[in-house]
């Protein structure tokens, strides 16, 4: 197998709160790999730090202190280069008690030396789609100029016709009708779902080699989320485009996904096939994953009116990680055999089955246990 | 057939309103006015500047001084030497247009890059641009304007860098607090996404795309204040100096003759003050309430 397009290893990305007077380890030793040509889907509850990861990929992450350390290498045109190389000798971070308690960063020299390894990557090779595509757009200028903008700035298409011709195929690509009429709209006449199809062009007509698709459906209606899903699952049909999907929508993760990561507390906790990993009947499962899929109201639940089954306590707020599983004390499937294992180690990732891993000590990995 | 036209409309919020839906009659009357004041502002500038004026505005007529108006030859007048008010009026404009425009020059310009950097990299350029704006608040402009005079020369152009610099902090609060809110929407970072460069992004997207309408608005009132402050030094004597006209000097010689009845001599250029200056404001406010959409309807 050849290496993947994208390899994220033990990132770290923390955040200072000062409404908590802490930091927040918001993403926490994540480890991800996105192969050439396979959408990987990262689910997760809000606040498990999967928008940060994928922000962190795109060197989009400003709020302080940042990300820390790890490694992002992308392999594409042949070359592989880590989007992290050097970073780490800018931050030093200070722990106590499974608290970070200093971070010290020398933020410019971050930024700029991350502002050069990023140059010729965000847009070109690593495109951005997000949430409230009405908001991200510029509401003072049309959308096919926006368009032929990045066109212009990305394709060897430098001409002014030229672009507004390719604009206007993307514009088609991505189902808006009448595409040369809607060239000159601005976005507040469109609708979020029109909105979201012209970033979504905007995206990819810069022909990326990873898509990273940040909760692409929310904010959108009901029906308008699933045309947007079909358009995806269509693009990728068609391109064979790379994508790092984000969401915490089950049903779109699934419908979209070849393999998923599951996310918990700044970890990923869970990850393999997505047809193994969310397949109903799976033997082997992490709690936290099962504890999400329990909680999709089923025609079944919704037939009988009975209560939807929400996961007991809190988010993690990985200001204090515990010592042992980030998920201990939620989780409900503690058995006195592991307890002590659970409270007081953390569990590795482990291989359950080739392809698939999973972070609890309720499935040692074979050979370790 | 009708036809839409799509605008931006009130902050916040875009809507589909033409330009004529969203104005209110006033805000038409206002902007007609304000412009038929730049029109005739210009005119007379490029009129003072060629000399193409109807007198010699310094030729004394000694047997007409203090001339009312409507008299042959002098259709506004003359003053206390005899001298053809309209065409000093004419020229008086000569005093203010260039210095009020490097004043609106030095302030959108320096209040652009202040905002920028407030609102785009915030932290303590922030700061410094608050305390800025508090320091030029805890002090009288004009005493800030003399202050100069003093230590340097009376000229025009050290006073206007002075109204511009004071007029900076204004612009800089408003464009801090337009990216502010444009942060809250998510295309700044979108368009980072898209891996346009920050100075495409500050440039055309921010400043240009997003607060023209606002920088507009400011200048034309900066105008206003600009032609307030050099008439009141030339009033005071600060400014312009005789025999050169201004409108400040003018009202400050004729004044004297004032309660002798006659009044004409200052009242003329201190109407022309007034329609002027009421012209760029109404000008400012009407185009604030079209461009910007303040007006709730």
């Amino acid at each position: 197998m050849d290496a993947p397009l994208l390899a994220i290893e033990n990132l770290r990305t923390y955040f200072y709160s000062r409404a908590k007077r802490a930091f927040i380890r918001s993403v926490d030793g994540v480890s991800l790999g996105v192969t050439r040509g396979e959408t990987l889907g990262i689910v997760g509850e809000s606040g498990s730090g999967k928008s940060v990861t994928a922000l962190s990929a795109a060197g989009l992450v400003t709020a302080g202190p940042g990300v820390i350390s790890g490694r992002i290498h992308l392999n594409s045109n042949g070359a592989s280069r880590n989007l992290l190389d050097g970073l780490e000798k800018y931050a030093r971070v200070t722990e106590q008690d499974g608290r970070v308690v200093a971070v010290e960063k020398d933020e410019r020299g971050w930024r700029r030396r991350s502002e050069t390894l990023m140059a010729g990557v965000r847009g070109k090779e690593i495109a951005m789609i997000f949430q409230n595509p009405r908001s991200a757009l510029n509401p003072y200028s049309t959308i096919g100029k926006q368009l032929v903008e990045t066109i212009r700035l990305h394709t060897n298409l430098k001409r002014e016709s030229e672009a507004r011709e390719r604009a206007i195929h993307w514009l088609d690509r991505v189902r808006i009708d009448s595409p040369r009429l809607r060239f000159d709209n601005f976005p507040f006449g469109m609708s979020g779902g029109m909105c979201q199809r012209a970033m979504i062009a905007m995206a990819l007509s810069a022909e990326p080699s990873l898509l990273i698709a940040d909760e692409p459906t929310t904010g959108l209606d009901a029906t308008i989320q699933s045309r947007i899903v079909d358009l995806l699952a269509e693009l990728k049909a068609e391109t064979g485009i790379t994508t790092l999907l984000i969401s915490h929508d089950i049903s779109v993760i699934q419908r979209l996904s070849d393999r998923i990561a599951v996310m918990y507390g700044g970890t990923v906790v869970e990850t393999g096939r997505a047809a193994e990993v969310l397949a109903p009947e799976a033997k082997v499962r992490h709690p936290y994953t099962a504890a999400l899929l329990a909680s999709i109201p089923s025609a079944e639940t919704i037939r009988r009116k009975s209560y939807l089954q929400a996961i007991e306590g809190e988010v993690l707020d990985t200001i204090e990680v515990p010592r042992g599983c980030r998920f201990y004390g939620r989780c409900n499937r503690v058995t006195e055999a592991i307890r002590e294992n659970c409270a007081g180690l953390e569990p590795p990732l482990g291989e359950v089955a080739p392809g698939h891993k999973v972070r609890c000590w309720l499935y040692p990995s074979p050979g370790k246990a | 057939m009708r036809r839409y036209v799509q605008t931006p409309g009130p902050i916040g919020e875009f809507s589909e309103l033409s330009l004529r839906q969203r104005a209110g009659p006033l805000d038409l009357v206002y902007v007609s006015y304000g412009l038929l004041v730049v029109v005739v502002v210009v005119a007379s500038y490029l009129l003072g500047a060629f000399g193409w004026l109807p007198q010699d505005p310094q030729a004394m007529d000694v047997g007409l001084i203090n001339a009312a108006p409507f008299t042959s030859g002098h259709p506004l007048g003359t003053d206390f030497l005899g001298r053809d008010l309209q065409a000093r009026l004419i020229l008086g404009i000569q005093a203010y247009f260039l210095p009020g425009l490097l004043a609106i020059t030095i302030s959108v310009v320096g209040g652009s890059i202040l905002g920028v950097l407030a609102g785009y990299r915030g932290g303590w350029f922030d700061t410094i641009i608050t305390y800025f704006d508090n320091l030029l608040d805890s002090f009288p402009r004009l005493v800030l304007i003399l202050l100069v005079i003093a230590a340097f020369k009376a000229d025009i152009y050290y006073v206007m860098v002075v109204v511009g610099i004071t007029g900076m902090p204004v612009i800089a609060n408003l464009i801090a607090g337009k990216i502010a809110f444009l942060r809250q929407k998510s295309f700044i970072e979108a368009a980072h996404a898209l891996g346009l460069p920050a100075h495409t992004v500050i440039l055309k997207h921010i400043l240009w795309l997003n607060c023209r309408a606002l920088l507009v608005i400011q200048a034309t009132l900066g105008m206003a204040e600009a032609i307030l402050v050099e008439t009141s030094l030339s009033y005071l004597g600060f400014g312009v100096q005789e025999p050169t006209p201004s409108w400040g000097n003018m009202v400050q010689a004729g004044a004297n003759y004032f309660l002798q009845g006659n009044f004409w001599p200052s009242t003329a250029p201190a109407l022309a003050i007034l329609a002027t200056i009421l012209g760029f404001q109404l000008l400012g406010d009407g185009l604030n309430n079209l461009l910007e959409g303040k007006r709730r309807r």
